[in-house]
């Protein structure tokens, strides 16, 4: 099979030579992720700091003496105000001017020390607007916090035993609440969103440069010097297919790599808590899989291409499909359910799950089989129909 | 040797083609039963107006379209039967093939020596000798797009006889050149004649088919009219130069229609 190695190496070189092409293709797009990623969590964070900075406004009705201290234990900070006009207070809660209002009872006092079984039990109101962060906030420390703070200090005015009345607590006191497998988390983490990624990744660094590489050159005329020449179309066909999957494998290299070192930069200090770690057949069966979905988007971009005269025409055939794989790579990350049999007949969508199971190591080798091979065989056959595309002259418009 | 046997090219005209032409019909006859021989040693030249069919006859040798009807024989191997080996013999320039436009000459040289499996010693020599002779070293460094037209066509003269071949197949060798440059082109096509190369090119100039083609073929929409030496068509047309030659053939064929 001579010259589809020059082939491959002919269309390497046009884009490695090219600075300007080494930035779009592989910088450009990792740079606009990062950028992206990192501005949103900054704004979130700093939202967060925001709402912790502010100082609460609370409005209390016929609030009993002493209750200030209380809210000041979880929240000191706070600033407390009176109600003089119920119905202005509660119009400052809707326009985000307060952010509490609390209401006792008016001889809330007498009502708790002069209880007796059988009377009614004293009720205390809260309003808020969960709406407005900061109200929420509020609603969360003062209503939830310290109320609660209060109960427990009335009611040991009334009870010597505290602990008599708990019966049972829940869980307060059990570091090791949630059990799960590590690993198995954090492959169900990475299995919801790789399988999406790459088919970005793969499609999508292809896409441009494949389009290109086809469609352009026959709209420059450079095809045609080719087609003279004693290499067999299919040579031609497999040298092109294999650089661009070469560069959309680079491409998503990068990107991945990219993602992972910049991952606690672009999800704040938090980050995911999750650690994922690969066996090595876990990463011998990912790195086949790949290899054939690549081999798959680019003989299918290739595809689309030579049946376009233009780049243009080109791109415009690619997007649809482009479009399908990302909707099929969405469909399989909101899939909770274990796929049916034939789930893995269907070609790029069969590649997602198998993704998805090897991450949670659920995959069992049939289905790994069955994916790959129709992958590979389906990538065969479309470089097939390219050649005879080739073939014909009315195709490549010479 | 090139044989062409009844070659017919019909092509399929779509309809932004069909108004263009301002016909309804969707069949285009541009080569019609065409024959002829052209043996190594020689320059043949297909003579013949615009939309004649010269372009198209060339392209059927080349491989590059496929025959309607007919055969063509090229060094013996028929075109549509092994059109990978035709390809190997042959270098075939025209004026709608063109060098990738991001690469240097020198990349392109090197490219398709190696597509047409050169050893590097040999490709070294290729290169010093067409280099030179073309007066091409002076750019060999820059990128296709930077070049002039006529520093363009130099270089896909170059690389079209990197791998030396038998055949050489030129679709108007001198189009955009300037006359000194065509010079040298028309010469370069006399010295592969007199290394026994069999050289083909079509043309509409009639000064050039005079002075450099050993044979002539005139066509006229699609078929061929007049056959052979200078004198020979002179002699049978019974005329004192080329162009009134081709004029009278020319009334012929429209009168007789
Ligand atoms: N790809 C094509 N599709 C449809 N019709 C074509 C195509 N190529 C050429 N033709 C038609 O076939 C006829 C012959 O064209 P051709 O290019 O062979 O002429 P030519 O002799 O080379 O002319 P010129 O001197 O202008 O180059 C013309 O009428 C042309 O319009
Ligand atoms: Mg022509």
């Amino acid at each position: 099979m001579s010259g589809i190695s020059q082939i491959f190496g002919k269309e390497l070189t046009r884009v490695f030579r090219d600075r300007k092409m080494i930035f779009s293709i592989f910088l450009l797009p990792v740079i606009i992720m990062i950028g992206i990623m990192t501005l949103v969590s900054h704004l979130s964070s700093s939202a967060q700091e925001d709402v912790k900075a502010h100082n609460s406004i609370v409005y209390i009705q016929n609030a009993p003496a002493g209750f200030e201290e209380f809210i000041k234990t979880v929240d000191k900070n706070c600033e407390i105000f009176a109600v003089n006009d119920w119905d202005s207070a509660k119009e400052m809660i809707k326009n985000g001017d307060a952010d509490l209002l609390i209401e006792f009872p008016e001889d809330f006092v007498n009502m708790v020390s002069g209880y007796h079984a059988g009377d009614v039990v004293p009720q205390i109101k809260t309003y808020y607007n969960p709406s407005e962060d900061y109200s929420s906030a509020a609603y969360e420390a003062i209503s939830t916090g310290a109320l609660e703070v209060y109960r427990q200090a009335l009611l040991s005015q009334r009870v010597d035993d505290m602990a008599s009345l708990s019966v049972f607590t829940v869980n307060s006191d059990n570091p090791d609440m949630i059990i799960q497998d590590e690993e198995k988390a954090g492959g169900k983490m990475l299995g919801m969103m790789l399988p999406y990624f790459v088919t970005i990744l793969l499609f999508a660094g292809a896409m441009g440069i494949g389009t290109d590489m086809v469609a352009g050159e026959k709209e420059r005329g450079t095809m045609a010097s080719l087609l003279v020449s004693p290499v067999k179309r299919s040579s031609i066909v497999l040298g092109k297919v294999f650089a661009l999957m070469t560069i959309s494998g680079v491409s998503s290299v990068i990107y991945v790599g990219a993602m992972v070192a910049f991952m606690p930069q672009m999800m704040g200090q938090g980050g995911l808590g999750l650690n994922l770690t690969l066996n090595s057949k876990q990463i011998a069966m990912l790195a086949a899989l790949l290899i054939s979905i690549a081999f798959l988007y680019s003989a299918i971009i290739v595809l689309f291409s030579v049946f376009a005269k233009t780049v243009k025409e080109a791109s415009s055939y690619v997007m649809p499909v482009y479009m399908l794989i990302l909707v099929l790579g969405i469909t399989t990350m909101f899939t909770t359910k274990a796929p049916q049999e034939w789930s893995y007949m269907v070609p790029i969508y069969n590649t997602s799950l198998t993704l998805q199971g090897i991450l949670t190591q659920e995959v069992t080798m049939m289905h790994y089989g069955m994916t790959l091979g129709i992958t590979l065989v389906l990538g065969a056959v479309l470089v097939g129909v390219i050649a005879k595309a080739f073939e014909s002259e009315k195709v490549m418009a010479i | 040797m090139i044989q062409i046997k009844g070659l017919t090219k019909i092509y399929k005209l779509n309809k932004k083609q069909m108004k263009e032409s301002k016909t309804t019909n969707p069949m285009k006859t541009a080569v019609d039963d065409l024959s002829l021989t052209a043996k190594p040693g020689e320059i043949y030249g297909l003579l013949g107006p615009n939309g004649a069919g010269k372009t198209t006859t060339l392209r059927c040798i080349s491989t590059i379209i496929k025959p309607t009807k007919g055969e063509i024989y090229v060094s013996g191997h028929e075109v549509q039967k092994e059109p990978e080996k035709v390809r190997g013999k042959i270098g075939f320039l025209t004026g709608d093939i063109k060098l990738d436009p991001q690469f240097s000459v020198d990349y392109m040289f090197n490219f398709f020596g190696r597509i047409h499996n050169i050893p590097e010693e040999k490709l070294k020599a290729r290169k010093e000798e067409l280099f030179s002779y073309f007066e091409i070293k002076d750019f060999s460094h820059k990128k296709i797009k930077e070049l002039s037209t006529g520093m363009a066509q130099k270089a896909a003269i170059a690389v079209c006889l990197v791998h030396d071949p038998e055949i050489v197949i030129f679709d108007e060798p001198t189009n955009g050149l300037d006359v000194v440059t065509a010079r040298s082109v028309t010469d370069y096509l006399k010295k592969l004649k007199n290394e026994g190369k069999l050289v083909i090119i079509s043309t509409h100039v009639m000064s050039e088919a005079e002075k450099i083609c050993d044979r002539i073929g005139i066509i006229i929409d699609g078929s061929k009219v007049a056959e052979g030496n200078l004198e020979e068509i002179l002699h049978e047309t019974n005329t004192g130069d080329l162009e009134d030659a081709f004029f009278e053939l020319y009334r012929n064929k429209k009168g007789g229609k």
